[in-house]
């Protein structure tokens, strides 16, 4: 049971648009349903009750106590999920922390540890940046500052990972509200996440620089994963005249993953990056591919899932105006939205990631732009839900709209990722939320309309 | 005449054909002639007096007490030249010690490299083994070098140098030849190592307001250096000098050239309009692409030094050969060119890089000027180097075959009518460990 | 006949589809560099391999004919020391002995300095790990097969190998020194400082690697004693310097000194291993007879010096000395550039120290191709080897010359024609590119607003205006 009463000042309601009580039940009356697992509802009924649904159809009959909302000119779709972002996780920087239900807001108190600079490492013994044991779940807080501006856009869920060092931790599915963090965790740890940190020329750095040391060391990673389970294993079977092996708790957090998360966004990178997942020989997934329309057919045949980063490839914004971009780069930028589309006439699986957007309009835009460019809206809606969900193992309790899975939704006006549509409510794990105009719009002054020189350097900012 | 009266006669020429050869003349003989500015001359012979030519043809009269070297059929060529190194003024370059370039400050116009120059640096003979008898030794390193940031704008007074002499003195052949200086430009295009030297990454805005600045001080030094010169000459013996605004003097009266480093099509067109404002003489440095600034460098007789031919392209996208094509495409748009290194190491490599040139579309004939008459004309010697033609100074190499060929051997050299030997710090060595048992 | 006719060529077709074509190069001055030169000769390639070469060479019928008449056709251009399509960095320089990293790992077939090396003649490249460390990383060599995956572009058979680095660079990070790297924030310091420091970590390396090899052996032993042991850690940097050891593993030495050349290969001895080639190695005329007593290849520079004091006493003699002492030498480039012209290099050694064309051609063919142990596939023009040959316009060592045609395997991966052909639409489709995303990011965004009025801004063109 999640009815919990809370106290609001009159102000908090008027500013965070949250609903002071929490109805036991709720049904959605009469809206276009896109349940994705089944048929699309022009006109149906979804009930929810204990942050569960407990029907959907166009004839389900509503309860009594149930609270209705009308649903005449929505559309109710799965909550959108987030494939590998850190929200969830408080960022270190100015006071992220806000109000919100449940907790009274604490003093600039990060819930991820400030990163201790970690000793200089002198080769892959010293098991340079690793954090593979760190949890994502341990981390959670709602107190995150953007979880309110992503409700906006829709999103409802996120597979979350932590951020630091080459092998980041182990992420968790995660609501994106909660009283307190662990109300959070949906599941976990759905896999661990590896970046590679390239850079420095090497020169008085630590360990590794280069990007084939970054490999190296996870190869040398998981040859030490294998040795430490063949360890453990002939230590039990035979432990007289063994030398027992060290707990490490590194490698107790690789073999605690389900999968691996591995990155590629060029196209020779995602050669190097099946190569690699299939010689470590673990599942996984990749994630990035701007460049991906340059191996569709390689990543068919690979059969494995792929996260698309919806911070699509852009002119640099403080670029030398008399510099051309490679050809290659403006083919990325053309492209990379039609990558999704491409995934999907082939038949691959593929979820969207973040990647640092974080605001609802660009969310919003992101995901237009990739429809704009060649994928159908349904494959879209799929990708951010039932995708996601499957790709992380929890296709069975989240994702879409059937009876029995877990209340998340977001309901729209217009159709998802239309400029004029706006995210009328989400619901998280059943709870209901009203996200503001305010976080939808874009910021005051970046889109104009009007094509006045006159505007530039106007230093009032704005009167249009 | 009586017998007695002969006799004195005749001793009295003896004796100057034994005096007479205090002029330290010498014949060439035998050699095919390439004068450069005229058709070449097969079995020629070439007379130099004094350190100059005095007489080229085929039947040269014998001169009593000049050497005569025989050239065996050779070719014989004017000593090439590289208009822009940095020979004499470095030695190792990764050790700062041993290099003077780069002194500290944006305007250095007062450094004079010519006294700077090392007689015993090892780079001298080296570069001279290939065939080159003068290079312009530049105080600067120029816009490409991994040295330091976009500090400095004018480095100072580049060199005109022959490789030898027993001191700078000797070897100068034009002390101030030109001044080195290098157009500001907003410094985009990554640097060589930035990376590598953990330089900060600006924003483009912050790099164009440096770049305003620097030259917004280019200007206002220009216009101070004006307003010297005119007060100078207005005044008397009172008047307070200042080493630094003297020096532009030349400049300002456009008897020195700006030898300005520009390396992208902006930066050639802004640097022409510079110049056109500023009112000086300017030869563009090192471009990297000519873009649409043919015309506008023939329309303002504005030549070139070339830098390096055998380079990469600055852009992924650009030719392959873009590199090769450029000085070509110079010469095309009718604009005068000649080649430089713009380095010590490979300095003796210039007729190498003359040739890749050739090889991708400039005639050979060009080539062969822009080392010889062309580098002349630019660096404003043409009255004394850059062809063998009466008068000038008997910079001469003798060849066994092109001097822009690898396996050509440069057989002998002349410089200022004396031969200099061929022998460096390399065939010394060579002749020692071959020994070696 | 004539049903065989359409047979043939869908044959052709599929063939020039699965890259196996077949090419008769007709009428050039073939120079193989191992059997002569072929006056008016012609050179067939089937299935990649090089079948006929000769004065009449007939070809099948669906052959494609090159009229190479005044034209040179050489071997393809080797070069033993590049660092060309390597991504995320050459080096890794934190630690002492880096040999866990794989160049393999990170080449980037992307990368247009292959295009370049290409149209230059380059046809295989030893893609090596910079000489940060004293034991540094694993390397490879390739083909230079521009347009193919990383995996495609490998040699495959060629011996894998390791780099070594002797001399300034390895020691640079031990002592802060007044060159201009020592720029920035002062690095911790890292082993070694010095030259001894420099076989102190390779004689710890092997040393290591001769207890890793010995504590495997160890567990092999006993569990074929029926014994149940823990196994050893694997460890990635001792494998390859175990693979040394057992010969398996090319060691490609840098070095500049003389004193270290010759400490390198006593260690070697030592130990018990070979050192496969010795690059750079400026000084190596002073060492020819040791080096040439121990069988190592030396790949150096031909006329580069004077940028570090170790290569202060550099000559471009030094191929010549080293050739006359009966070491079998090649000169690359290692750089982006100098691999474009591998063949203008290799003219020099005519000029410092009078060897022969042949001599000259042979250091970025056969010589190289000897010291990688490839020469049985390549290096040559020589019937059964790969069809790996570069087309000059000219004699490939006169300076005027220029490469028209590349084949590797028999496959044409450069033509200068086609290049320049290609130019003008590819410019075009680059412009219509550039106009619609610009379009698209204009529209409704003031950043396009502020891109173009600060295309305009540059002061001086508008004070002139």
């Amino acid at each position: 049971m999640r009815s919990v009463y809370l106290m609001l000042p009159a102000l908090l309601w008027a500013s965070v648009a949250l609903r002071a009580e929490v109805p036991s039940a709720i049904a959605i009356k009469d809206a276009h349903v896109v349940t994705v697992s089944g048929e699309d509802l022009p006109k149906a009924t979804v009930i929810l009750r204990d942050g569960l649904i407990q029907d959907v159809g166009a004839n389900a009959s509503i309860p009594p106590d149930a609270w209705v909302i009308d649903g005449a000119g929505l559309t109710v779709y799965p909550g959108f999920i987030n494939a590998l972002s850190t929200w969830g996780i408080p960022q270190p920087g100015p006071n992220r922390a806000v109000a919100t239900a449940g907790n009274v807001p604490q003093q600039a108190a990060p819930a991820t540890p400030a990163p201790n600079p970690a000793p200089r490492s002198h080769g892959p013994e010293d098991r340079p940046q690793t954090y593979s044991f760190e949890r994502a779940a341990d981390m959670v807080e709602p107190s995150d500052s953007r979880l309110e501006a992503v409700r906006a856009a829709g999103f409802t869920t996120s597979a979350t990972f932590p951020n630091r060092g080459i092998v980041e931790g182990l992420g968790a599915l995660i609501d994106l509200a909660g009283e307190r963090g662990r109300d959070m965790v949906i599941a976990q740890p759905i896999g661990q996440q590896i970046e590679f940190r390239v850079g420095g020329g090497g020169m008085g750095r630590s360990f590794p620089s280069s990007l084939m040391g970054n490999i190296a060391y996870v190869r040398q990673l998981y040859l030490d994963l294998g040795q430490y389970k063949q360890a453990k294993e002939t230590y039990v079977a035979h432990p007289n005249g063994n030398r027992r092996p060290e707990y490490d708790h590194d490698l107790e957090g690789l073999a605690e993953s389900p999968r691996l998360l591995l990155p590629a966004d060029e196209c020779q990178q995602v050669d190097r990056i099946l190569n690699f997942g299939r010689e470590l020989k673990v599942p996984f997934v990749v994630y990035g591919l701007h460049e991906g329309y340059r191996r569709i057919d390689e990543l068919k045949q690979a059969n494995v899932p792929v996260l698309i980063s919806l911070k699509w490839p852009e002119r640099p914004k403080d670029a030398d105006p008399n510099d051309i971009p490679n050809y290659r780069d403006l083919l990325m930028q053309e492209q990379a939205p039609a990558v999704p589309g491409m995934l999907a006439k082939a038949g691959v699986k593929f979820a969207f990631y973040s990647d640092g957007v974080d605001s609802a309009p660009d969310l919003k835009k992101a995901l237009k732009k990739t429809v704009d460019a060649g994928l159908s809206r349904a494959d879209a809606i799929r990708a951010l839900t039932v995708n996601a969900a499957e790709i992380y193992g929890v296709g069975d309790r989240l994702g879409s709209i059937e009876k029995g899975k877990i209340a998340n939704l977001v309901v729209t006006k217009g159709e998802a990722f239309d400029d004029k549509s706006t995210v009328e409510y989400v619901f998280v794990d059943g709870k209901e939320f009203q996200p503001s105009k305010e976080q939808q719009q874009p910021p005051q002054g970046g889109e104009r309309r009007g094509t006045n020189p006159a505007d530039e350097g106007d230093a009032n900012g704005g009167v249009n | 005449m009586e017998f007695p009266k002969l006799f004195l006669v005749a001793l009295a020429l003896s004796g100057s054909a034994l005096f007479g050869a205090a002029d330290n003349s010498v014949v060439i003989r035998n050699v095919t002639i390439h004068p450069i500015t005229a058709p070449d001359i097969s079995n020629g012979s070439v007379l130099v007096i004094d350190g100059k030519i005095a007489e080229i043809g085929t039947r040269i009269g014998a001169r009593s007490g000049a050497r005569t070297v025989d050239g065996h059929g050779l070719q014989l060529y004017p000593g090439l030249i590289n208009a822009a190194t940095n020979v004499g003024l470095e030695e190792i370059s990764s050790l700062r010690d041993s290099v003077d370039l780069d002194e500290i400050g944006m305007f250095n116009p007062e450094l004079r490299a010519e006294i700077a120059w090392n007689p015993s640096s090892q780079h001298i003979e080296v570069t001279r083994a290939s065939g080159i008898t003068t290079v312009i030794s530049l105080p600067g390193s120029g816009a490409r070098s991994f040295r330091g940031g976009p500090g400095t704008v004018i480095s100072g007074q580049g060199a005109l140098m022959h490789l030898e002499g027993w001191t700078w003195e000797q070897a100068a052949v034009k002390p101030s030849a030109v001044m080195d200086m290098i157009f500001p430009q907003v410094e985009t295009v990554p640097r060589r190592f930035a990376a590598f030297l953990a330089q900060p990454a600006l924003s483009y805005q912050e790099l164009q307001r440096q770049y305003r600045e620097r030259l917004r001080q280019t200007g206002e030094f220009f216009e101070d250096a004006r307003r010297y010169e005119k007060a100078k000459a207005a005044s008397g013996p009172d008047f307070r000098r200042d080493v630094r605004l003297e020096a532009m003097t030349p400049v300002i009266q456009g008897k020195t050239p700006l030898l300005v480093q520009a390396e992208r099509e902006q930066m050639i067109k802004e640097a022409v309009a510079f110049a056109d404002k500023e009112k000086v003489k300017i030869i563009i440095a090192d471009p990297r692409e000519i873009g649409s600034t043919g015309a506008l460098l023939k329309q303002h007789n504005i030549p070139v030094v070339l830098g390096k031919t055998f380079d990469l392209p600055m852009r992924d996208d650009d030719p392959y050969d873009a590199p090769y094509t450029l000085p070509g495409d110079f010469y095309k748009a009718g604009v005068k060119i000649c080649f430089g290194t713009f380095d010590v190491e490979f300095a003796r490599n210039v007729p190498f890089e003359a040739a890749q040139a050739v090889a991708f579309g400039l005639p050979r004939e060009e080539a062969l000027k822009g080392l010889t008459i062309n580098s002349a004309e630019i660096l404003g010697v043409s009255d004394q180097l850059g062809s063998i033609e009466k008068g000038k100074v008997a910079d001469l190499i003798l060849t066994d075959g092109d001097p822009m060929q690898a396996k050509t051997n440069i057989k002998q050299m002349f410089i200022a009518g004396r031969e200099v030997s061929l022998e460096s710090r390399h065939t010394r060595e060579y002749e020692k460990w071959m020994k070696r048992p | 006949m004539r049903r065989l006719i359409p047979i043939a060529c869908a044959i052709a077709m599929l063939a020039g589809l699965s890259g196996a074509e077949t090419i008769l190069i007709r009428n050039a001055t073939v120079l193989t560099v191992t059997k002569g030169t072929v006056q008016n000769g012609s050179v067939l390639v089937e299935n990649g391999k090089i079948a006929a070469i000769g004065k009449n060479v007939s070809a099948p019928a669906d052959a494609t004919i090159v009229d190479a008449t005044g034209k040179y056709l050489m071997p393809g251009i080797i070069d033993c020391h590049s660092h060309t399509a390597i991504e995320g960095g050459v080096n890794e320089g934190t630690v002492s002995d880096s040999s866990m990293v794989n160049i393999k790992d990170v080449i980037d077939p992307e990368d247009i300095n292959i295009y370049r090396g290409l149209a230059g003649g380059l046809t295989v490249s030893n893609v090596l790990h910079g000489s940060a460390n004293a034991v540094g990383g694993q390397t490879i060599v390739i083909k230079l097969r521009w347009g193919k995956t990383a995996r495609e572009m490998l040699f495959e058979g060629a011996t894998p190998g390791i780099k070594f680095a002797l001399g300034e660079n390895p020691k640079r990070q031990g002592y802060p020194s007044q060159n201009f790297f020592s720029q920035g924030p002062a690095p911790e310091r890292r082993f070694p400082g010095t030259r001894m420091g420099v076989e102190e970590v390779i004689r710890e390396s092997f040393t290591d690697a001769k207890n890793y090899q010995a504590e495997w052996k160890q567990y092999h032993d006993a569990v074929a004693r029926g014994e149940h042991p823990i196994p050893p850690r694997k460890d990635l940097r001792l494998e390859p310097l175990v693979e040394v050891l057992e010969g398996k593993r090319y060691v490609h030495a840098h070095c500049y000194r003389s004193d270290e050349i010759l400490m390198l290969l006593r260690v070697a001895d030592e130990m018990g291993f070979k050192i496969r080639t010795l690059q750079h190695v400026l000084e190596g005329y002073k060492v020819a007879r040791e080096i040439a007593e121990h069988g190592t290849g030396a790949s150096t520079f031909s006329d580069w010096w004077a940028y570090k004091i170790e290569a202060y006493d550099a000559t471009p003699y030094n191929a010549a000395i080293m050739t006359r002492k009966g070491v079998v030498v090649s000169l690359n480039s290692d750089s982006d550039e100098l691999q474009r012209h591998l063949n203008l290099e290799a003219a020099k050694v005519m000029r410092y120290g009078g060897l022969s064309e042949t001599e000259a051609l042979a250091m970025v063919t056969i010589n190289p191709a000897k010291q990688l142990g490839i020469d049985n596939q390549v290096g040559s023009i020589e019937v059964g080897k790969s069809g790996d040959m570069v087309l000059f316009d000219k004699h490939p060592l006169d300076y005027y010359s220029k490469v028209q045609k590349v084949w590797i395997d028999g496959h044409d991966y450069f033509d200068r024609d086609k290049d320049l052909e290609t130019r003008p639409e590819f410019q075009k489709k680059k412009k219509a590119l550039e106009d619609k995303l610009k379009v698209a990011e204009d529209t409704g965004t003031r950043q396009g607003k502020r891109n173009a009025s600060n295309a305009a801004s540059t002061p001086m063109i508008e004070e002139n205006q």
